[in-house]
């Protein structure tokens, strides 16, 4: 098992890591656009100012060179500093947010899998009922609405119309932070992240319950007079449950870039708006970033799932 | 009688109230929204983003300060003073002023601020605005140690002098002065990069308290400030997402905010909130690649304005949030003439017959042709607002009713920039926006890069030099009138409109300017220290 998570990380995962870097970087150099565009709206502006900012910033370098100086940094712990007048360090930028994203993306996965997982028994225990018919369309509806309408929804009943929550953002200056305040702020961008992932493990609790509930050894338990809710709920649902549980380390990176719109929605002050602007105004270093982070966690979170397939399987062995 | 005497007792009533308001109220927290979150670069040298500016420009103070119409006022300077020859300012500071650490600003601090700009490892942007002084260039490029341009007199006493006069200059001198005695240590090449830029230090009305990212900006009043301590305690610059904003308005969780045409109808209708729309400090445009043969013809770009209803652009599609443009210069600013401005008035007719006139025949799918050039061309549009969205198809539509064929090419902001710098483009859509100052000479002197249409102008150039060289402000404001009926006639790009601002602002809030210049309700946030909060 050992020796199979250190090839993984070693053969698959580092090289993998670096043909992603490598071709993220080339195609921000290459794209249109470039991180002093901005600089053209500044007045009075003197233009050997501009080529100066870029010989500072080494945008003025080729490509091999430029993600050459980019790697060797990052490999020795240094994401460099942010292209944005206020040149702060990149991990800086990043850390200071992870809290509030980390904290969003939690709720989120709490939410999502706290109700997908007892509604998808339900549906599948009750198959072909009202019940089950409902969640399906709900389900649909849930996987197909894009999360920043159904934010602008809930902030629009709740905030604007019923004026019981605050319309995004977090406590304000001087606010006492309460665990009533946190909920308050955190409810809305949680429905909104969570609600994709809700539908989602519904149907794949729904369906891989219904899987095992076909097979012969529920036969023959049900033979043996058991009654259903002790065949389901005991012997069905802890199969149905294994891969499941692997999904969820497949889901966590979805978990995050989706908190990426939802964050821009709320103002929750998060990563999100870090992300899209950075990648408005190209600033590179801040892009490698967020994207390294999140290559990473992608990475880790697949890592994950194979071997807890191999942990809650016993059949399944990696050599 | 008995209506009457009701009117009168609630006439007192109302008098006595206005009467009581008039009165400064001590204390209390003032809101103000912003959309986008600072960057945290809180140094008035070195930002380039217009969030960093509103906390720098409560934070410090300088030498001057801008006043509603755009006249520079006494600040830090008490005096100044401009020699005969119009190629030195002296100004006289005030005694006594203190940073917020308690130590004295000097004219040492004033000329450590502006000697950094010049600075030859100087990271900042803002070198153009004062290589005229004397000695600047040398000291930039290294060859010098010092910049004979700024000589400090005295203690209290401070010049500034130029080569050749210079007009534009003074109003320039009012960024906020920074403390020599923190920061003259740190070599200027690693200042942008120094803690003093996140937690800063002034000599203004508000010191800073703490910034949270995505979250706020929180100052509290200096009680020592030297120009009497603000009424209020606090003031936080509170992060709003853009959707959320008027929600945030409505449950009065912020007193001002800038808000977007769009959201007026919503916002102006809330109780207990006022709304003021004043002119802003720039216009939009179209404009034409005059490098190409078939716009050097100035009939075909005049002949274009008139067959484009700007009217109804401004009218319908902004809802009146705005002023038909037809020259460079807004209403707001000092210089603006109207005085022999033609203002083409939407006449397709008159646009058609111009152009048969200069010789334009109707070619291939009707599209006009002369001499081989055909009046089909790209329109290089930005992506991102849906008023410009709408505008170019209503251009598209009435260039058709003419017989020229747009092309529209839509396109992400910085990609559009790298293809005007590239001089890859037929026309484009974009806007400016303009300096207190109204000298055009960053965008349309012929020697300068941003001049993107490529217009060059003998007069044009001559009468650009003249305004900067001239002192005597009349006699300046004739020579930028002059400038404006050459551009008026020659139309290098196609104005659309002058825009406005609107502010949304708490009645709570009492001791704003009513009836705004171009720099708001709060006189670009002066009036910050001295307005108060009614409860």
């Amino acid at each position: 098992m050992w020796r199979y998570i250190i090839r993984r990380i070693f053969l698959q995962g580092i090289p993998v890591l670096l043909g992603f870097t490598f071709l993220l970087y080339l195609l921000l150099t290459i794209a249109p656009g470039s991180p002093v565009s901005h600089l053209r709206g500044v007045p009075n502006v003197d233009p050997s100012v501009i080529a100066q900012r870029e010989a500072q910033l080494g945008i003025n370098e080729s490509f091999p060179v430029q993600y050459g100086k980019w790697l060797i940094r990052t490999l020795k712990g240094d994401l460099g500093l942010s292209f944005d007048s206020a040149r702060r360090p990149v991990s800086e930028l990043i850390m200071e947010r992870m809290p509030a994203t980390i904290l969003l993306s939690v709720c989120s996965i709490i939410v999502g899998w706290g109700i997908g997982i007892p509604v998808g028994i339900l549906s599948a225990r009750y198959q072909y009922s009202i019940f089950d018919y409902i969640i399906t369309f709900l389900a649909f509806v849930g996987i197909s609405v894009p999360s920043f309408f159904f934010g602008l929804v809930l902030l629009y009943v709740f905030a604007l119309r019923l004026n019981v929550l605050p319309a995004g953002g977090f406590f304000l200056a001087g606010e006492v932070r309460t665990f009533v305040g946190y909920f308050q702020y955190l409810i809305l961008p949680t429905l909104t992240l969570g609600l994709s992932s809700i539908a989602s493990v519904a149907r794949y609790m729904r369906s891989s319950l219904l899987e095992v509930i076909g097979q012969d050894f529920l036969r023959t338990a049900r033979a043996k007079g058991l009654s259903e809710n002790v065949v389901v709920y005991k012997h069905a649902l802890r199969n149905a449950l294994l891969p499941i549980l692997t999904l969820m380390g497949f889901m966590i990176p979805s978990i995050f870039s989706g908190a990426v719109i939802v964050e821009n929605i709320f103002a929750w002050p998060g990563l999100g708006s870090l992300a899209i602007q950075a990648v408005n105004e190209r600033n590179y270093p801040v892009i490698m970033g967020i994207n390294l982070m999140f290559a990473v966690l992608i990475f880790i979170g697949s890592l994950i799932a194979d071997i807890s397939y191999a942990v809650v399987d016993p059949r399944i062995r990696y050599e | 009688m008995k209506k009457s005497m009701l009117a009168a007792l609630i006439l007192c009533l109302v008098f006595g109230a206005v009467a009581a308001a008039q009165e400064p109220v001590k204390g209390g927290t003032f809101r103000y929204a912003l959309t986008t979150n600072p960057r945290g670069m809180f140094n008035p040298v070195l930002y380039t983003e217009a969030y960093d500016s509103y906390i720098i420009n409560v934070v410090y103070d300088g030498l001057i300060d801008i006043d509603e119409n755009l006249q520079p006022q006494p600040k830090v300077a008490k005096s100044w003073e401009l020699s005969e020859d119009g190629t030195s300012i002296t100004f006289y500071l005030h005694e006594g002023i203190k940073f917020h650490d308690g130590v004295e600003l000097t004219a040492h601090d004033v000329a450590y601020t502006y000697m950094v700009m010049l600075h030859p490892e100087y990271t900042g942007v803002r070198y153009g605005n004062f290589k005229v002084l004397s000695g600047a260039e040398d000291y930039k490029a290294g060859l010098t140690d010092t910049v004979p341009g700024i000589e400090v007199i005295d203690d209290y006493t401070i010049k500034f002098s130029t080569d050749e006069p210079y007009a534009p200059l003074l109003v320039q001198f009012g960024y906020g002065i920074l403390p020599s005695h923190l920061l003259a240590h740190i070599p200027v090449g690693e200042l942008e990069t120094a803690d003093f830029n996140r937690n800063p230090i002034g000599s203004g009305p508000f010191k800073f308290v703490e910034f949270l990212t995505d979250q706020h900006v929180l100052l509290e009043a200096n009680q020592d400030y030297f120009f009497g301590a603000p009424n209020i305690d606090t003031l936080v610059f509170q992060r709003v997402a853009l959707d959320a904003l008027p929600i945030y308005i409505r449950q009065g969780r912020v007193d001002y905010a800038e808000i977007s045409p769009e959201n007026y109808a919503e916002v102006s209708r809330i109780n207990g909130i006022d709304t003021y729309i004043y002119e802003a400090l720039n216009y939009s445009y179209i404009a034409f690649n005059l490098r190409q043969e078939r716009f050097n013809d100035p009939i075909v770009r005049q002949a274009i304005t008139y067959g484009f209803d700007r009217e109804t652009y401004v009218e319908i599609l902004r809802e009146g949030f705005g002023i038909v443009a037809n020259a460079p210069m807004p209403p707001s600013s000092w210089a603006y003439t109207n005085e022999g401005i033609n203002e083409y008035p939407y006449n397709p007719e008159l646009a058609a017959q111009m152009l048969a006139d200069a010789g334009w025949k109707p070619g291939a799918g009707g599209v006009l042709e002369k001499d081989g050039m055909r009046l089909e061309f790209d329109l290089l549009v930005p992506e991102g607002s849906r008023t410009t969205e709408q505008m170019v198809l209503l251009f598209q539509q009435n260039m058709e009713d003419i017989g020229i064929k747009v092309n529209l090419v839509f396109m992400e902001f910085s990609a559009a920039v790298d293809r005007v710098d590239a001089r890859e483009f037929d026309t484009f859509t974009m806007s400016w926006s303009l300096t207190v100052d109204p000298d055009p000479y960053g965008i349309w002197h012929s020697s300068v890069p941003w001049n993107d249409p490529g217009f060059y102008n003998d007069r044009s150039d001559e009468l650009i030099e003249m305004g900067r060289t001239e002192t005597d402000p009349e006699k300046r404001k004739e020579i930028y009138a002059e400038w404006q009926r050459l551009i008026n006639y020659e139309l290098p790009t196609m104005f659309l409109n002058y825009g406005v601002t609107i502010a949304a602002i708490s009645d709570r809030v009492k001791g704003i300017e009513t009836n705004p210049g171009p720099t708001g309700p709060l006189v670009d946030l002066n009036k910050l220290s001295t307005i108060w909060i009614e409860d």
